[in-house]
C-alpha cells in the first residue's frame, strides 16, 4: 500500500465507539520536519505557532502553564542515552516554546510535571535528567517551576469536575498551577504507550494526577505529600480509590482493566481540565512504548513536531504521523488491548478525530509518515 | 611485608607503586612502558633480560607466586634472579606465608589475599587482594540494566569495599581482580576499572586480557591506542598523590564490621555509593569518638555486634546530637561464605528497610555536595586536612559520554575547576542556588574530577 492509499483508508474508516461525537470541534493541526534538535527549533516553532494563527491573542497578559511529559524516573535510560533523547519532551522544545510564549506577552510561564515518586522541586528533576533549569529561566521572563505530584506552593488542591458524564472519576483534584491559570499548554512526545496504545498530548495529561492523592501510597483518607511511588493501583489497576479527600471512583470494582481505564481517566482529565495548545515532540522518541522499562523499545527519529489549538486534533495527526488510523478501534493498532482515548475524548466533545475535517498546515501527514509498527 | 629499602634511589618507594600484571618476559616489551606511569611489574615468568631491562628502567619487579608452588624455592629462585620482591597470590597457609617471609629476608613480600584474610591495620603499606568485581552497570540477563535497591541503576563497584579499606589506615590497596573471561573487554571498560579503584584511593592490578595482551604484544595499532588510553587513565591519578592523602567527606558515618559484611561489594557503602550520597566507613574495631568527630549521623549497622564501650561511644554522640541508625530488627552483619565478595541477593533485598531509613535521615544540607544527571556514575568526594580543597571525582560507566551533569555544594569554595584524564583543566562558572553554590559540567567522558577550592 502506497503512503496515498494509506492515507486515503484513514481517513475514511468510520469511527467505532461508543460515545462519538459527530459535532466535536475541529481546529487546524500545523506539522514541521525537524531533523535533529541541532535544527533552529525555535525558527521552527515560530512557523508552526504563525501556521496556528499567532500565540499573541491567545497568550498576551495571561499566565501559561506547560505540562510536559518526563515520566518516569530520570536514572533510567533507554541504551543509557539522555531521556530527552527517547521519551522526555526536549529542554530545547520547552526552552524555544517559553521564549515564543514570552515575546507574545506571556505575563507567566509554569513548567508543571508530577515526576515520578517525587514531590521535590521539579527543578531537581530537571537537573537529574540532564536539563538545565538556568537555561529555561532566561528563555522568558516570569518562568516558573512546579512538582504537581502534590501541593507544592499552594496549601489546597482545586477540584475540576468533568463536565457531562464522566467516564471514571465525576471530579479530579489536582495542584493548584493546574487551575490558576490561563492557557494550559500538553507538551507531550510522539510515542506509544504499553496501556494506551499512543502518549501524545492527551494521554500526557495522565500526569496531571498527584501522587499524593491518586498514588500508591497516597494516604486513605488524606493527601501524603510525600509520595514515593507511581499511580499504579489507583489509576490503572482500580486496587484501591484514591485519597478519599478527592471524589472517588463511580464504578469502584466493577472493571479492572488498565486499557479500559486509563484512557478513560484521560478523556476525564482533559475534559475538566482542557487543553488550548498541543505541542507533540516527534524530532527522537522511542517506539514500543512510554518509557524504558517496557521490553522492546527501540529508538526512533521521525523527525517531525507537531502542534495544534485542539488536542483530539493534533493527536489524531500525530497518530496517523505515526502510521496508525486515529479512529482505530480495540484490536487494531496501536490500540490493541486498550480502549482508543482519542475516540473517548472525541466522545466528551473535546474534538474530532475525523481527519477529513481537519486542515493539516505545513508539511502533510504524507511527507512526514514515520510509522512506529515496523 | 618487608620493607627495608634494598632498592636504589631512584627506584619508587612502595606507596608510589603502581602495579601490573605483564605477560611478556622480553627486554623489548618494556619499551611499552615508555611515558606510562606503570612502575611495578608483576611476573609470573621472568628471564635475566628482563630483569635487566627493568632495572635499568628504575622498575619494581616482583614476583607472582601461588599456592600451587614450591614457594620457598620460588622465592630464592626470584631473588637470586635480582627480582625486587615477592607477591602471593592467593590464600597461602600461614606457616607456608611464614616461610617465604622468612626466605625473602629484607625483600618486600606482598600478601594479595582473599578480602577476609586481609591483613589491616597491621601497617604494611601495600594490602592487596586478588578479589575484585569487575565494574559496570549490572545488567540482567535479557540485556536490560539493573536497578538496585535504591531503585536506581545498579553498579557493580569496588567503592564501598575500597572505602571500608581505607578507613583502617594509609596503606596503599591494590585490587588485583582479573578481566571476565570469554569476553570481549573495550578499553572503556578497562578505564571504567581503573577509575573506579583510583577513584576512591585504590589501585587496580593492570591486568590486559589475552586478546588486547596479544595485540599488544604485535604492537597491533588498536591495542596500542588502547594502551596508551589505559595508560593516560592510570596518569591521571599518579599525577594527584595528594588525592590518596584526603580523607572521605561525609556527615554520615557507616559503622560495619569489615569480619562480615563490611568488606563484601554490593552492600550499604555501595549503594550509598550508588545514591552518592557521602559517606565516611567507620570499622566497628575503631569506633571511638574521634572517628565520628564532625559527623552529624551514624549507622549501625549491626547494633549486637558492639561492645560495651562501642555502645558507649554511640550513646554519648546521640547525647551530643547526633542522629544515630540501627539495623532493623534481627539484621545480623553476616560473615561472607568463603570467596564470595557480594552480598547475597536476599540479603540485598533487606538492604532496602535500612536504605529508606537512611534516605529519610540524610537531608539535602548534610550530603555537602548533591549532583544530578549521574545515574550512570558514581562519584567519591573527599576533602583535604584542612578543609579548605574539596575535590569530587566522577566516574561513568556507561558506554556513552554523560552530558550536563550538575554540582551543587555547600562551604565556602570560591574557585571550581574542572580536570580529567584528556588533559582538560579549566575554571568552572559558579554560580548560585538556593542551597549554595552550584557548577555545571558539559560533558563527562569515563571520568572527570571537581576541584573546589576556598
Amino acid at each position: 500500500m502506497t503512503r496515498r492509499e494509506w492515507l486515503a483508508m484513514i481517513s475514511a474508516a468510520p469511527l467505532v465507539r461508543a460515545a462519538g461525537s459527530p459535532d466535536a470541534p475541529a481546529a487546524p493541526v500545523s506539522i514541521v520536519k525537524c531533523a535533529s534538535y541541532d535544527e533552529d527549533i525555535t525558527a521552527k516553532l515560530g512557523v508552526m505557532f504563525d501556521q496556528l494563527g499567532g500565540l499573541e491573542k491567545l497568550v498576551r497578559n495571561k499566565t501559561v502553564t506547560i505540562k510536559l511529559n518526563m515520566t518516569g524516573a530520570p536514572s533510567l535510560r533507554v541504551q543509557g542515552l539522555a531521556p530527552a533523547l527517547t521519551h522526555y519532551t526536549h529542554p530545547k522544545l520547552a526552552g524555544a516554546t517559553a521564549y515564543h510564549l514570552g515575546r507574545a506577552g506571556a505575563r507567566r510561564i509554569r513548567f508543571v510535571e508530577s515526576p515520578w515518586a517525587t514531590a521535590g522541586p521539579l527543578e531537581e528533576v530537571m537537573l537529574d535528567s540532564g536539563w538545565n533549569p538556568r537555561a529555561l529561566l532566561s528563555a522568558a521572563t516570569g518562568v516558573e517551576f512546579e512538582n504537581t505530584n502534590a501541593l507544592g506552593k499552594s496549601r489546597s488542591y482545586a477540584r475540576f469536575r468533568v463536565p457531562g458524564s464522566a467516564y471514571m472519576y465525576p471530579a479530579y483534584d489536582l495542584n493548584r498551577a493546574f487551575d490558576q491559570t490561563d492557557v494550559f499548554v500538553s507538551m507531550a512526545k510522539l510515542k506509544n504507550h504499553e496501556t494506551c496504545g499512543v502518549t501524545l498530548s492527551l494521554k500526557n495529561c495522565f500526569g496531571n494526577l498527584p501522587a499524593s492523592i491518586y498514588g500508591d501510597d497516597s494516604g486513605v483518607d488524606e493527601p501524603n505529600e510525600n509520595p514515593t511511588t507511581g499511580r499504579e493501583a489507583v489509576g490503572h489497576r482500580g486496587r484501591r480509590q484514591p485519597s478519599k479527600s478527592a471524589p472517588q471512583e463511580l464504578d469502584f470494582g466493577v472493571n479492572l482493566d488498565p486499557g479500559y481505564r486509563v484512557p478513560r481517566i484521560v478523556a476525564d482529565l482533559v475534559a475538566a481540565r482542557p487543553i488550548h495548545l498541543a505541542i507533540i515532540d516527534g524530532v527522537e522518541s522511542i517506539a514500543g512504548g512510554e518509557g524504558p522499562w517496557i521490553r522492546g523499545v527501540r529508538v526512533v527519529k521521525p523527525g517531525v513536531l507537531v502542534a495544534g489549538l485542539n488536542p483530539v486534533c493534533a493527536d489524531a495527526v500525530a497518530a496517523a504521523v505515526m502510521g496508525y488510523n486515529p479512529r482505530a478501534v480495540r484490536g487494531a493498532p496501536p490500540f490493541k488491548t486498550c480502549d482508543n482515548t482519542l475516540a473517548l475524548a472525541e466522545g466528551h466533545a473535546i474534538g474530532t478525530t475525523d481527519l477529513r475535517r481537519i486542515e493539516v498546515r505545513g508539511a502533510t501527514i504524507e511527507q512526514a509518515l514515520y510509522r512506529y509498527d515496523v | 611485608m618487608g620493607l627495608t629499602p634494598l632498592w636504589s634511589a631512584a627506584v619508587p618507594q612502595p606507596a608510589d607503586w603502581v602495579p601490573a600484571r605483564w605477560q611478556w618476559s622480553d627486554a623489548k616489551s618494556l619499551e611499552l612502558l615508555a611515558g606510562s606511569p606503570i612502575n611495578c611489574l608483576l611476573l609470573k615468568t621472568y628471564s635475566a633480560d628482563l630483569e635487566a631491562g627493568a632495572a635499568g628502567r628504575g622498575l619494581v619487579t616482583l614476583a607472582v607466586l601461588t599456592p600451587a608452588s614450591d614457594a620457598v624455592a620460588e622465592v630464592r629462585k626470584a631473588l637470586a634472579a635480582k627480582l625486587t620482591g615477592i607477591v602471593l597470590e592467593g590464600d597461602f597457609p600461614a606457616d607456608v606465608a611464614a616461610g617465604v617471609r622468612e626466605a625473602a629476608g629484607a625483600a618486600p613480600v606482598i600478601e594479595m589475599t582473599s578480602r577476609s584474610r586481609m591483613k589491616l591495620g597491621a601497617g604494611a603499606p601495600i594490602v592487596a587482594t586478588y578479589q575484585g568485581v569487575w565494574p559496570g552497570i549490572a545488567l540482567l540477563e535479557s540485556g536490560h540494566a539493573k536497578s538496585g535497591p535504591t531503585g536506581s541503576t545498579w553498579i557493580d563497584t569496588n567503592t564501598g569495599f575500597i572505602r571500608a579499606v581505607r578507613a583502617w589506615g594509609d596503606a596503599q590497596l591494590w585490587i588485583g581482580n582479573q578481566p571476565p573471561e570469554h569476553s570481549v573487554i573495550a578499553s572503556q571498560r578497562y578505564l571504567q576499572v581503573i577509575a573506579d579503584a583510583a577513584a576512591s584511593g585504590g589501585r587496580w592490578v593492570v591486568t590486559l586480557d589475552g586478546d588486547l595482551a596479544a595485540r599488544l604484544g604485535k604492537r597491533d595499532a588498536g591495542a596500542m591506542a588502547d594502551w596508551r588510553r589505559i595508560g593516560a587513565m592510570t596518569a591521571y591519578f599518579e599525577r594527584h598523590p595528594e588525592w590518596r592523602s584526603m580523607r572521605e567527606f561525609g556527615q554520615l558515618a557507616v559503622v560495619q564490621d569489615p569480619a562480615k559484611g563490611g568488606l563484601l561489594s554490593g552492600g550499604i557503602l555501595d549503594m550509598l555509593a550508588v545514591k552518592h550520597t557521602p559517606v565516611r566507613p567507620v570499622p566497628r574495631e575503631r569506633l571511638t569518638p574521634e572517628a565520628l568527630a564532625g559527623a552529624t549521623m551514624a549507622v549501625n549497622v549491626d547494633a549486637d555486634a558492639l561492645t560495651p564501650e562501642q555502645k558507649d561511644v554511640l550513646r554519648n554522640f546521640t547525647r551530643g546530637g547526633g542522629m544515630l541508625l540501627s539495623g532493623p530488627p534481627g539484621w545480623k552483619d553476616r560473615s561472607p561464605e568463603a570467596g564470595r565478595i557480594t552480598l547475597d541477593p536476599a540479603e540485598l533485598e533487606r538492604l532496602n528497610d535500612i536504605w529508606r531509613d537512611v534516605n529519610s535521615m540524610v537531608g539535602h544540607r548534610d550530603q555537602g555536595v548533591r549532583l544530578f544527571n549521574v545515574s550512570s556514575m558514581l562519584s567519591n568526594v573527599l576533602v583535604s586536612a584542612d578543609g579548605k580543597t574539596e575535590v569530587v571525582h566522577l566516574v561513568n560507566y556507561s558506554d556513552y559520554p554523560v552530558e550536563n551533569v550538575t554540582l551543587h555544594y555547600l562551604g565556602d569554595f570560591k574557585r571550581a575547576t574542572l580536570m580529567t584524564p584528556e588533559g582538560i583543566e579549566k575554571p568552572l562558572e559558579i554560580y548560585r542556588t538556593e542551597e549554595g553554590w552550584g557548577v555545571d559540567i558539559e560533558k563527562v567522558q569515563v571520568c572527570a574530577t571537581i576541584k573546589l577550592e576556598q
